[in-house]
């Protein structure tokens, strides 16, 4: 555990992740503060969900310490990974992020439900409380897994890849409600992305994987053309237009 | 009417058996079904037949065991005594159930390699086990193996209540976490359930009841009810409870029907109970399928 007073949540000491004997990254040194909005950036298989997982402690680092304050995580995984047979409704779903707070053998009581009831409500979807789950759009799914991370009144809310496979006006949408939920709640939260360009106007700090290669810093840090040139070996040019990041590439020949 | 009264005169056991019976399978099936692990239905039916097998063999000899570790005389009436057959059954289980375990969470081997090995290799097993049994003629002990719900007699049917009720206990006391990890155990471990030991506690109870049910009413019946009772609530439910009132409403009303038309026609009553069961997910698909 951390014991000292300042705002550091979680933090990595010469991490090494990986699955077995294969090291997918080592030496990470990070710290995740209170307030946090943080980006996770890379393509397919540089590392991304066995950082997260590893964070999580589904999977143990092959070496180095990760501390933590005692937080609750809430977490929210790829959307196609939840695909069940039966009919569960939305609010079934939702109150499943209630389970671990409960006693072993205890009923969902009153104050669960209520915590339910404003995670739907945080979310934009009290309406569809009692749909079947089963039957509802990418979209509103995707705030269904959200609503069910809130229910564990978490410190840090860590969505891995929550826009994949969505249409614009939904993709558009529900970053809106990532960075609406992060401003008024002061929740920290870590955003897990392969494309560059969903993050960049959003986070506050970034985080860049590729292959063997793990880089962490401010947005102006990360976002310069030199850097993002050198990790993506491809000519970048970062522009900023009326407040916003905008970024466009060429490979290198 | 008369065919009724007299089935219940003579085979009181085997109908209480068979909803028994029935009941477990359908309501553990809910979750084989909707955890996509059907498979694992087919290859424990046959490990509990491959420990069966082995207890043919004489090699442990579970009543001197008893007696000198407890102290316990076991006489021939006593349940001990007709033990033996279904501890075995139930060694086999859980030990296929500890491998299949392994399966969690790592990149070697598929589930359904696993699965597969665990099926072929309870087979291969019992072959040999049958083979090398001193006592008694291969198509004898071929049958007793299979199981047949009208030999289910008072002490089968009282196990099988035993474990009806303690499965419903199970699931009932742990639902939470059992639904939580059957449902996204991703997610369940992030929040700090511990998803890897419920759901070998999960797999566990699903290996004693397919291992009981096996024993008494056949692997043709216990598979055959693990899948299509709640493959038949699952199209129907609206509800996730009404999947399991639905399934289990199935799983206790087919069992003995068939017993009275296996009677009537003189013909298997586990077979019939399984022709039936289909019949009637065919039914229901067949409507869905026109609606949709």
């Amino acid at each position: 555990m951390v014991k000292d007073k300042n705002n550091t949540l979680i933090r990595f000491k010469d991490v090494s992740i990986g699955y077995g004997n294969k090291t997918i990254h080592k030496d990470i040194n990070i710290e995740i503060e209170q307030n946090d909005f943080i980006g996770l950036v890379g393509p397919n298989g540089s590392g991304k969900t066995t950082f997260l997982k590893t964070l999580l402690g589904n999977i143990k680092p092959l070496s180095g310490i990760i501390e933590k304050k005692v937080v609750n995580c809430g977490y929210v995984p790829q959307r196609d990974t939840v695909q069940p047979l039966l009919p569960y409704s939305v609010h079934d779903v939702v109150m499943m992020g209630r389970y671990s707070l409960m006693g072993l053998f205890k009923l969902p009581s009153a104050k669960d439900e209520k915590i339910v009831d404003e995670s739907l409500q945080k979310v934009g979807i009290s309406e569809l409380r009692n749909l079947n789950y089963n039957s509802l759009s990418g979209g509103q799914r995707q705030r269904t897994l959200i609503a069910r991370a809130l229910a564990v009144e978490p410190s840090v809310l860590i969505l891995d890849e929550p826009t994949n496979g969505m249409d614009t006006p939904s993709h558009y949408s529900l970053l809106n409600l990532i960075s609406e939920l992060h401003a008024k709640s002061n929740l920290t939260v870590l955003l897990v992305s392969h494309l560059l360009s969903d993050v960049a106007n959003l986070v506050k700090k970034l985080i860049l994987f590729e292959t063997g290669r793990f880089q962490s810093g401010t947005i102006e840090e990360m976002l310069s053309e030199k850097n993002l040139g050198q990790t993506y070996s491809a000519n970048i040019e970062v522009k900023k237009i009326n407040g916003e990041y905008h970024i466009t590439s060429s490979h290198n020949e | 009417m008369e065919t009724i009264n007299i089935l219940f005169e003579l085979f009181p056991y085997a109908i209480m058996g068979s909803i028994a019976a029935g009941v477990i399978c359908s309501f553990l099936g809910v979750f084989v079904v909707s955890q996509r692990v059907v498979f694992l239905g087919a290859a424990l039916t046959q490990t509990a037949i491959a420990g069966v097998a082995f207890a043919f063999l004489h090699l442990i000899n579970l009543e001197n065991t008893i007696t000198s570790i407890f102290g316990i005389e076991v006489n021939e009436e006593s349940f001990l005594h007709h033990f033996e057959h279904t501890f075995f059954s139930l060694l086999f289980t859980a030990a296929a159930v500890l491998i299949f375990s392994q399966s969690y969470r790592q990149k070697f081997i598929t589930k359904d390699s696993l699965l597969g090995i665990i099926f072929v290799i309870a087979i291969a097993l019992r072959i040999i086990f049958i083979q090398k049994s001193p006592i008694a003629e291969v198509a004898e002990i071929e049958s007793i193996l299979k199981g047949d719900i009208l030999f289910i007699g008072a002490q089968e049917f009282y196990t099988l209540l035993t474990i009806l009720i303690i499965i419903f206990l199970i699931f009932s006391l742990f639902s939470k976490q059992l639904r939580f990890v059957t449902f996204d155990s991703d997610t369940a471990a992030a929040h700090g359930i511990n998803d890897r030991l419920w759901l070998v506690i999960f797999y566990l109870t699903v290996g004693i009841g397919i291992s009981l049910t096996t024993r008494f009413v056949g692997d043709v019946f216990t598979f055959a009810f693990l899948i299509l009772p709640a493959s038949v609530a699952i199209l129907i439910a609206k509800r996730i409870i009404s999947v399991f009132i639905y399934s289990i409403i199935i799983g206790s009303i087919v069992p003995p029907l068939a017993i009275y038309i296996a009677f009537e026609l003189d013909i298997s009553s586990g077979p019939t109970a399984v022709v039936l069961v289909f019949l009637l997910f065919i039914t229901v698909f067949s409507y869905k399928k026109l609606r949709a």
